[in-house]
């Protein structure tokens, strides 16, 4: 890295709660700086164009696609990728219920999946399946027909529900 | 959208398997599913190795043109830059491509293919210098100061016009830019024409599709100068094949070649192997003696494609809708050449024909174009898609010509469920089906006449809905002879003093579940629990020689020989266990739960865990004869394959034929074109599933595969031959919202040629779907005098159909 | 990676911003939500020496106005769905803004304001905030100027800012409570642009007939393509009649229509038609309903 050291700069970032400061090439996108310099590899790029979703992460309460943002923009920011879903090894209800519906096949679209489908019972604990869909409609998947993503998230919904009442 | 909602019945697998089965034909979960919903599985893109350097490709800006010089001064000058190659500095250090199957086998014309082009680029986007530098920043900066000096060459596009006189050659010493031209099928169609009660032809069109999996592909080489030894790491679904592939290119023995292949964001055909740049970061890393990295955008995934097909057919039949001859010229436009064995689509989707019904005459003839469009790309389900497009649109024409209905059409020419083992006109030995049973069971909750009778009433008032049906025969677990694709493969089973096992297999996952699958088959045999089991896959120094995942294997043959090793491991547990037990007859052993048990004698029993350990411990008192091993390795092979031509030619590259039938309801716009997939239900048979929910996986994956094929998917270039669909945007693949839900039943018939009665599952759906919608749209509008023949079935495709009525 | 460097400067206001951009508006650019910017700039097919972020400007209010709202220019499509005084008084831009493909993530992060300095042909925001009259607040070196929306668009792709010149808010008259709205997207699936659009506002007098009628097309044309059907329709309390004719407009309308991967000039000048209608007809309804994802097919 030495020899092009001159286009560094740190960015402080709280990923999945660890707050860090790491050195990151300004031209990076949010998402190539979380996985090169901070290691959190959860996110992914798949067309780095914000079409396919893989790389959505929460960054300040809200899910982005991160490849849509420069690294810099996101100064300070608290962000959270599907690993900061099951802090302690723990899977969160909407993880647990994917794993359940086998709602994955690569599971390359599915660290974004997971986070639009969190945001989406965040605003609306009880979606029908046609929410559902246009709820993940940012997200590509070429496995699994969506089918059993959509079921995953329904029964996600259920659960949460049935843990409320 | 129709909220019918995922229908799965399963139950005649289950109780196919039920002797014995604790978790074969129940829908287990995947066994690392916690991992991957915490963002824990490394992919080739997370892979870190130590001293990484990463490699950027100066790709051409024109379709066609003679590389006149490359400057890549500046470019080397850069801080960073570790080397920067082109074609002819590379020629010199390795060789060509070798071929994943070689046309020159089929009578095909070859091309020595490297890794860059030394004199010429044949399309827009191709390779040309490589650029390895400290970072992927770096080697941007280095890889924008490469100059290429190009004189432009005329170039071609469409494959009609690639066959003209006077087309542009891609490969000059061809003399031509057909790649392949063939022939299969038996008997005269001109025979059979002539007393035939009528003849319908037509055409039809499938646009270039891309398989674009979610992960682009990605390869690290790691040539160790003090080992003189390459370790690949990639994503790749064939590691052993790939080994040898990179062993010849590189010009080393195989053993100095170790192939990884951590989890794949998905293939579907793309990471077969093949491509250059595979080899490319091989060369790269011994010329630069670092670990080197290559990660493709997604834009250069679309740059590969399959499918663009035309199809020409003629169908003899008589009175009674009985298809007695049919001819199909197949005309691919393969795109720049290739070396990953894509040109077999062509060949495949020829012998698939005429699928399963029993027509006794049929002359297919298939050519192979070479265009100055990106290299063709293996893609589910391997041009098989063309075959049931073709036969279901004969069906539908035949049913309009005589009058009968198009269900019942397809009943009088399907092979009867009493006449299996079947052998094809086009040489191939069905396996086994009851396509009349798909059909019926489909029709169990669909009311064709009262859809039928809606449907009429929907056209009073200006509304145009049509049913449409698909059926779908898919020759699998493929053996090509010549090539390191085989219809067998090997696993080992391995007990440890603690009994627990595991499974090392040369079969991969491309994410699909047959790494559970092949766990729960061998925790079956072995009456062990899931959880004392574990799987490993993707590495050729650790696992057994294997084919990787083509051609629907994964359980088949990996299934198959893991299933035959457990057997061999669970006979000597017994033959132990028998001796601890103080019982004469280690066939009176009965392994489960975790427990060894005297059959009839529960109370006589031990855990598994304690018979593995005592063979290991104390096997001179409890088992003096028995060879103190837990291991075994077993090969299974398919026996149905004949590559010895018979007397008339023909021979039998396929194991399995999985089947389906699916009625589609759409909706048709009239006034925009637009396509609406109201109902979409669909049988399948793919014989005993060994985990009926990854099964269904696979299938809805393949319906979407195929809805997106049928109405949305298309790579389209510019006149200039550069690409204009270069991202999702415009190469439209389906999301969740655009397609309804599925309604899926199975029908389960069993293959008579597998151990455990199942047959591949990997590519259904695609092609079942495309002819479903295809049939349905047409149905739709045929009331209106209108039809549509080309693929994807876009809405200016539709309503240029409608217009054309109106004039 | 963006191959080309590049300085980059969170504005920490709208006259930083215009400074910065000013001072060498050649090779300067404004970023708003980054959903165009960012991968232009990543495939290469600009090289920006200064990247200025508009999100730091404080350019993200919704502020009413007399008889008007400006929306800030980095508002979110998310913002403008989840404000109420949005959906009360700007429906035909609430409705548009709800329907925004791309997932609640795109909506999270695109900007109303940078989709109309885009100018794409294809894109919601044109044919909208033209059929909406509203005003485009930019500011430069020279001071503030006010563009109404229908001389905004100047081209494909081009607006009519000016180099260095920053677009602070888009300023929308309230749409009154006689006012109904309707907009029909007609896209070829979930995941592409849209190939033909339809924004329409009727007001109603108070004898249940129509006063004033607006009907803008977008995605057929580079720019947005005003209909007139006033002399159609006011005076009109149903619109049957008239809607043979509204088609025949809309589709006479569409001169030079704009051809892409996705469709071809003539389906977009032939769909013209049923899609001015099916606007109209929604705003007929006078329910001002979300109608979210109409139109999408695949």
């Amino acid at each position: 890295m030495e020899q092009v050291s001159d286009t560094l700069v740190p960015l402080t970032l709280t990923i999945d709660g660890v707050h860090r400061t790491e050195a990151v090439d300004r031209r990076s996108l949010l998402v190539e700086a979380l996985r090169d310099d901070f290691g959190a590899t959860a996110p992914k790029t798949g067309c780095a164009t914000g079409d396919c979703g893989a790389c959505t992460c929460r960054v300040d309460g809200a899910v982005v696609k991160t490849c849509l943002q420069l690294a810099v923009a996101a100064q300070g920011s608290d962000i959270t990728t599907i690993s900061g879903l099951a802090p302690r090894g723990e899977l969160g209800p909407v993880q647990q219920a994917f794993w359940d519906e086998q709602a994955f096949q690569c599971g390359f679209c599915l660290s974004g999946m997971v986070l639009a489908a969190e945001d989406l019972l965040s605003r609306n604990p009880e979606p029908t399946d046609e929410e559902i869909r246009w709820a993940i409609s940012g997200n590509l998947c070429r496995c699994t027909g969506y089918e059993t993503i959509v079921a995953a998230v329904r029964t996600a919904a259920e659960r949460l529900g049935a843990a409320d009442s | 959208m129709d909220g019918g909602g995922l229908v799965v019945s399963h139950d005649d697998s289950a109780a196919a398997l039920a002797q014995g089965s604790a978790y074969s034909g129940s829908s287990v979960r995947r066994h690392d599913g916690d991992r991957y919903l915490q963002g824990h599985i490394a992919y080739s893109d997370d892979l870190r190795l130590p001293g990484m350097s990463h490699a950027v490709l100066v790709l051409s800006p024109l379709a066609h043109a003679r590389i006149v010089a490359i400057d890549t001064e500046a470019a080397q000058a850069r801080p960073g830059v570790l080397a920067v190659l082109t074609g002819a500095d590379l020629a010199a250090e390795v060789g060509p491509i070798p071929n994943a199957m070689d046309p020159a086998g089929v009578g095909g014309r070859d091309v020595a293919l490297r890794v860059l082009p030394v004199s010429k680029v044949v399309y827009a986007g191709q390779p040309v210098v490589a650029v390895v530098a400290e970072t992927r920043a770096a080697a941007l900066e280095a890889a924008a100061l490469v100059h290429v000096d190009y004189e432009a060459l005329p170039h071609v596009l469409d494959a009609e016009a690639a066959m003209a006189e006077g087309a542009p050659l891609l490969y000059e010493e061809w003399g031509t830019n057909i790649m392949l031209a063939g022939t299969a099928g038996t008997g005269s169609f001109e025979d059979v024409r002539q007393t035939a009660f009528g003849v319908v032809e037509g055409e039809l069109r499938t646009g270039r599709g891309a398989p674009a999996p979610m992960e682009p592909r990605c390869y690290v080489a790691d040539w160790d100068v003090q080992t003189s030894r390459l370790t690949w790491h990639g994503t790749t679904q064939a590691p052993h094949p790939l080994r040898h592939s990179i062993a010849s290119f590189l010009g080393v023995r195989e053993r100095q070649v170790r192939v990884v292949a951590p989890p794949v964001g998905g293939s579907f055909g793309y990471k077969n192997f093949g491509h250059p740049e595979e080899y490319l970061v091989c060369a790269l890393s011994r010329i630069v003696g670092r670990p080197v990295k290559w990660v493709e955008d997604r834009t250069n995934t679309l740059r590969y494609g399959s499918r663009d097909m035309r199809l020409r057919y003629r169908a003899a039949f008589g009175a009674d809708g009985r298809v007695s001859g049919v001819t199909c010229h197949m005309l691919a436009n393969h795109g720049a050449a290739a070396a990953t064995g894509a040109f077999g689509m062509a060949l495949a989707g020829g012998l698939a024909l005429p699928s399963g019904y029993a027509v006794d005459v049929f002359e297919a003839e298939y050519q192979v174009v070479v265009t100055n469009k990106g290299p063709y790309s293996p893609m589910r389900p391997f041009g098989k898609e063309a075959s049931a497009l073709l036969m279901e649109t004969v069906m539908e024409r035949v049913a309009e010509e005589t009058g009968l209905d198009p269900f019942e059409v397809r009943r009088r020419n399907w092979v009867r469920s009493d006449q299996f083992p079947y052998a094809t006109s086009t040489g191939l030995l069905l396996d086994s089906g009851n396509y009349e049973g798909l059909l019926d069971k489909v029709l169990e909750d669909f009311d064709l006449e009262g859809t039928r009778a809606e449907h009429a009433r929907l056209r009073e008032e200006g509304r145009y809905l049509g049913i449409g049906l698909g059926f779908e025969v898919l020759p699998e677990g493929a053996d090509i002879p010549g090539a390191l694709i085989g219809a067998s493969d090997i696993s080992t089973v391995r007990m440890d003093p603690s009994g627990d096992v595991t499974v090392l297999t040369g079969v991969t996952s491309p994410g699909n579940g047959n790494d559970t699958a092949i766990m729960q088959i061998v925790a079956d045999r072995l009456g062990v629990s899931m959880d004392s089991v574990s799987i490993v896959q993707g590495d050729t120094d650790i696992c057994p020689f294997g084919f990787g995942n083509v051609s629907s294997r994964g359980v088949l043959t990996g299934g198959g020989s893991a299933a035959l090793a457990a057997d061999d491991v669970a006979d000597k547990l017994r033959r132990v266990a028998a001796g601890m037990l103080h019982c004469d007859d280690p066939g009176r052993i009965r392994l489960g739960d975790g427990m060894a048990r005297v059959e009839g004698e529960p109370e006589q029993a031990l855990p598994i865990s304690a018979v593995a350990g005592a063979l290991y411990t104390v096997g001179y008192i409890v088992a003096p004869d028995v060879e103190p091993t837990l291991e075994a390795t077993r090969t299974f092979k398919m026996h149905n394959i004949r590559h010895q031509p018979d007397d008339g030619g023909q021979f039998n590259l396929f194991s399995t034929f999985s089947n389906a039938v699916y009625v589609s309801v759409v909706e048709v716009d009239v006034a925009t074109g637009l396509v609406e997939v109201l109902r979409h239900v669909m049988v399948h048979d793919c014989g005993i599933m060994i985990n009926p929910r990854f099964v269904v996986g696979q299938f809805t994956g393949g319906v979407v595969t195929g809805l997106g094929a049928a109405l949305g998917e298309e790579i389209l270039h510019a006149a200039d031959g550069s690409l204009s669909t270069s991202g999702f945007k415009t190469y439209l693949l389906p999301r969740a919202n655009d397609v309804p839900a599925f309604e899926i039943a199975h029908q389960v018939t069993p293959s008579p040629f597998t151990p455990l009665g199942t047959k591949g599952a990997g590519e259904g759906g695609v092609a079942c779907s495309m002819a479903s919608v295809l049939n349905a749209v047409n149905d739709a509008i045929r009331p209106l005098g209108a039809s549509v023949n080309e693929l994807p079935i876009s809405p200016h495709r539709v309503l240029a159909s409608l217009q054309e009525v109106d004039r | 990676m963006i191959a080309q460097d590049f300085a980059y400067l969170a504005a920490g206001s709208l006259e930083e911003a215009v400074a910065a951009l000013g001072a060498d508006p050649g090779t300067s650019r404004a970023v708003g939500g980054g959903t165009w910017v960012i991968p232009e700039c990543n495939r290469g097919e600009c090289s920006p020496r200064l990247l200025v972020d508009l999100r730091t400007a404080g350019l993200d209010g919704i502020r009413p106005g007399d008889g008007s709202i400006a929306v800030g220019a980095t508002c979110t499509y998310a913002d403008l769905i989840d404000s109420a005084l949005v959906a009360r008084q700007l429906p035909l831009l609430h409705r548009m803004a709800t329907g925004i493909t791309g997932g609640r993530q795109i909506q999270n992060q695109g900007t109303v304001g940078g989709s109309a300095v885009a100018a794409r042909p294809q894109s919601d925001v044109p044919a909208v905030i033209t059929a909406m009259r509203a005003t485009a607040v930019v500011r430069g070196l020279a001071g503030e100027r006010r563009i109404p929306a229908d001389e905004l668009f100047t081209g494909a792709m081009q607006s009519a800012l000016r180099p260095g010149e920053v677009l602070a808010a888009l300023e929308f008259p309230v749409a009154t409570e006689r006012t109904t709205v309707g907009y029909h997207k007609l896209k070829r699936s979930a995941g592409s642009w849209p190939i033909a659009t339809a924004a329409a506002q009727l007001t109603w007098d108070e004898g249940g007939r129509v006063s004033a009628a607006t009907l803008v097309l977008g995605g057929v044309a580079e720019t947005p393509v005003p209909v007139d059907v006033d002399d159609l329709l006011v005076g009109q309390s149903t619109l049957g009649e008239a809607m043979a004719e509204v088609a025949s407009r809309a589709s006479a309308a569409v001169t030079r229509p704009w051809t892409d991967e996705l469709a071809p000039g003539s389906y977009r000048a032939a769909v013209a038609g049923p899609v001015a209608q099916r606007a109209l007809a929604g705003a007929a309804r006078r329910d001002n309903r979300e109608g979210g994802n109409d139109g999408a097919g695949l």
